[in-house]
């Protein structure tokens, strides 16, 4: 194509702008590639951080309905049934075993959950009680390795805690406690380990004992208050959980649904992260649009007498559309190199305490999007000096 | 044989906002096949104002044009580009070369242009004019890299390439000294002779209107 000839001249035919100008493009395309891997590598940190300690999906005994009583009368036969029986999961065994035959779920913890106090002497301390089987300590939160001082078993009577909550009732690794539930039952238990995973809630509020120890402490001498779940992909987690409450009939809860608050917040950083990348590429078009109306004015003279000589319109408007493809192209690319290498140096960087300084994904950098959107832009850019050039006047040029 | 050009009550009136000025009056013009016309006239007579109307530059405010038996005045604007393209050359006072071609591309640039591309046979074409202007060894040569007498001849060759029925130039020798000027003059002449192109020159010069084959003088915006 000859336009494309033509067009290629122009832009090699004042090297240093041409450079500059792709420099230009290739700093925006880099800003909008840096924020784009950011704003995901911040995405699945935060997403790691949450199903990393907490369970995909949480069974829960349902909810009772109102319903009515056979063979009723009039409204005073409504009666709500649910105050009479304590909500649990009875047949918990036979729901594992189904969990277990489901390829998706790679760990299974059933729970008794409570609240109570941790009383001390004079020291009293609330706390939300977890009572699990000893040897999936592990299967929901990493707790083995957390633990600071002591160690992980917990025995008939052993109680874990975290950090916080010892050093505000002052415990240390073997001593007493008084634990008294919900239920009103007590019992002395032994700290037999203190943990520090780094999350708030579970260092200064949870108790984790053993699944037999809590069923007198909450008077559930056989079932469960739920069961927590681990999946091979947490991202499938809303599925799976209308799955499992479909199957188990019981009420499933996925860990998006639980954290509706993280899913907010990752969407108003995505609003941001959007809002910086069209700023990058409104001022892409911006530079690509006044270079090329200043190159197109500056070739009056030259476009006036190829209009003289009868060149269509179209093909010198092809010239300088094409000037914004290319223009696009090598900025693009080369702003994809250069935004892919920063982001990786950018991933590499560590704190003193070896994690990375950044949650950066540089695979995740948009790159088609940034080279489709940078091209396009520079091509939209380059229509209003196209229309203008292909309608200069031939005699008014020439006559400059 | 059909009359190359023929011009009929060419007016024109250029509207500057309140102030209209009457630059041709009514102008009859004809020329021959193989004509080399000189138009004079002092300065601001309308010679470029005629020139360009000519030319399918500048549309006239009344008046009919046909040139090789074609009706200019029906015709839309693509259709004035189309046939400048293929029937008529232009030669400028300045050369208004493109800088960044060489030689041998501009002259080929009106075929190439239109064409999508530089075709075996428009190079050799080009690089044949270039040889009738004397500049064979500057086909490669970028276009800034040539004198203006050089450009010039450039331009008439580009004028020539496709053919055109009438080539028209607007003081051709105007920027160029005085011997540069007799040969940019020689050779249309000699490509006159040759081709049988015609030419319609406007000039100031007394030694161009001499070499050509008659004079038309304006005045006051009327042939004289
Ligand atoms: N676009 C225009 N608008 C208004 N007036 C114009 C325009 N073009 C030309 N004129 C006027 O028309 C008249 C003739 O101009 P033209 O350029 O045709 O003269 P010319 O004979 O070529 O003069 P010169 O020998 O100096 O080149 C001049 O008075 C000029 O001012
Ligand atoms: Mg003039």
């Amino acid at each position: 194509m000859f336009a494309f000839t033509v067009a290629r001249r122009y832009l090699f035919s004042n090297p240093l702008q041409t450079v500059l100008l792709v420099a230009g493009v290739a700093l925006g395309v880099t800003v909008f590639i840096f924020i784009t891997a950011l704003i995901a590598g911040l995405a699945v940190l935060l997403t790691d951080q949450v199903t990393g300690n907490s369970a995909h999906v949480t069974l829960d005994p349902p909810t009772r309905v109102a319903r009515v009583l056979p063979g009723a009368q009039p409204i005073e036969s409504v009666a709500l049934v649910s105050t009479v029986q304590r909500r649990q999961i009875r047949d918990w065994p036979r729901i594992e075993g189904l969990l277990r035959a489901e390829p998706s779920v790679i760990a299974i913890s059933p729970q008794i959950t409570g609240s109570g106090f941790l009383v001390r002497g004079e020291a009293v301390a609330q706390v939300e009680v977890i009572g699990l089987e000893p040897q999936g300590i592990d299967a929901i939160t990493p707790i083995s390795s957390k633990i600071i001082s002591g160690s992980n078993a917990l025995g008939a009577d052993g109680l874990l805690i975290g950090e916080r909550l010892a050093q505000e009732l002052g415990l240390y690794a073997g001593q007493v406690v008084l634990l008294r539930t919900e239920r009103n039952a007590e019992r002395q238990l032994t700290v037999k380990g203190i943990y520090r995973t780094g999350l708030q809630s579970l260092d200064e509020r949870v108790a984790f004992l053993s699944l037999q120890t809590a069923r007198p402490l909450f008077d559930l001498p056989e079932g469960v208050t739920k069961i927590e779940i681990k999946l091979n992909n947490p991202t499938t987690a809303r599925e799976e959980a209308d799955f499992l409450a479909e199957a188990t009939g019981l009420r499933a809860i996925s860990w998006q649904d639980k954290n509706l608050d993280l899913e907010g917040a990752l969407k108003s950083q995505g609003q941001t992260g959007t809002l910086i990348q069209i700023f990058s590429l409104i001022s892409i078009v911006i530079g690509v649009a006044s270079a090329l109306v200043l190159s197109a004015y500056r070739r009056r003279p030259e476009v006036g007498i190829m209009r003289a000589f009868g060149i269509p319109s179209g093909f010198i408007a092809w010239i300088f559309l094409l000037q914004g493809l290319l223009i696009g192209l090598a900025g693009a690319a080369i702003g994809c190199a250069t935004g892919y290498g920063l982001c990786t140096w950018l991933a590499g960087l560590t704190r003193a305490d070896g994690t990375a300084a950044l949650p950066i994904a540089p695979e995740q950098g948009g790159y088609v999007a940034a080279i489709v959107l940078t091209t396009l832009g520079a091509v939209i850019a380059s229509v209003l000096p196209a229309r203008a050039a292909s309608r200069i006047d031939p005699l008014e040029a020439i006559q400059q | 044989m059909t009359r190359l050009l023929e011009a009929r009550g060419i007016e024109k009136t250029f509207h500057n906002g309140d102030e209209d000025t009457q630059v041709l009056k009514g102008i009859d013009l004809d020329l021959e096949p193989g004509e080399m016309v000189a138009l004079l006239g002092a300065s601001g007579s309308g010679k470029s104002t005629l020139l360009s109307i000519v030319g399918l530059l500048l549309r006239p405010s009344a008046g009919t044009l046909t040139i090789s038996g074609q009706a200019i005045d029906g015709l839309s604007e693509k259709e004035r580009s189309h046939f400048r393209n293929t029937r008529l050359g232009f030669v400028f006072q300045f050369h208004h070369l493109l800088p960044d071609f060489t030689a041998l591309e501009n002259v080929a640039f009106p075929a190439a242009a239109p064409a999508g591309g530089l075709s075996r046979q428009m190079r050799e074409r080009a690089s044949e004019l270039l040889g009738r202007v004397g500049l064979s060894d500057r086909a490669d040569f970028g276009a800034n890299r040539l004198s203006g007498g050089q450009k010039q001849r450039v331009a008439i060759a580009r004028a020539l390439m496709n053919a055109p029925d009438l080539v028209i130039a607007d003081e051709p020798t105007g920027n160029l000294d005085r011997e540069s000027a007799d040969r940019v003059l020689d050779l249309m002449r000699e490509v006159n002779k040759a081709d049988g192109a015609t030419f319609l020159i406007c000039t100031h010069d007394e030694s161009v209107a001499e070499r050509c084959t008659r004079r038309i003088t304006l005045l006051d915006g009327r042939v004289s």
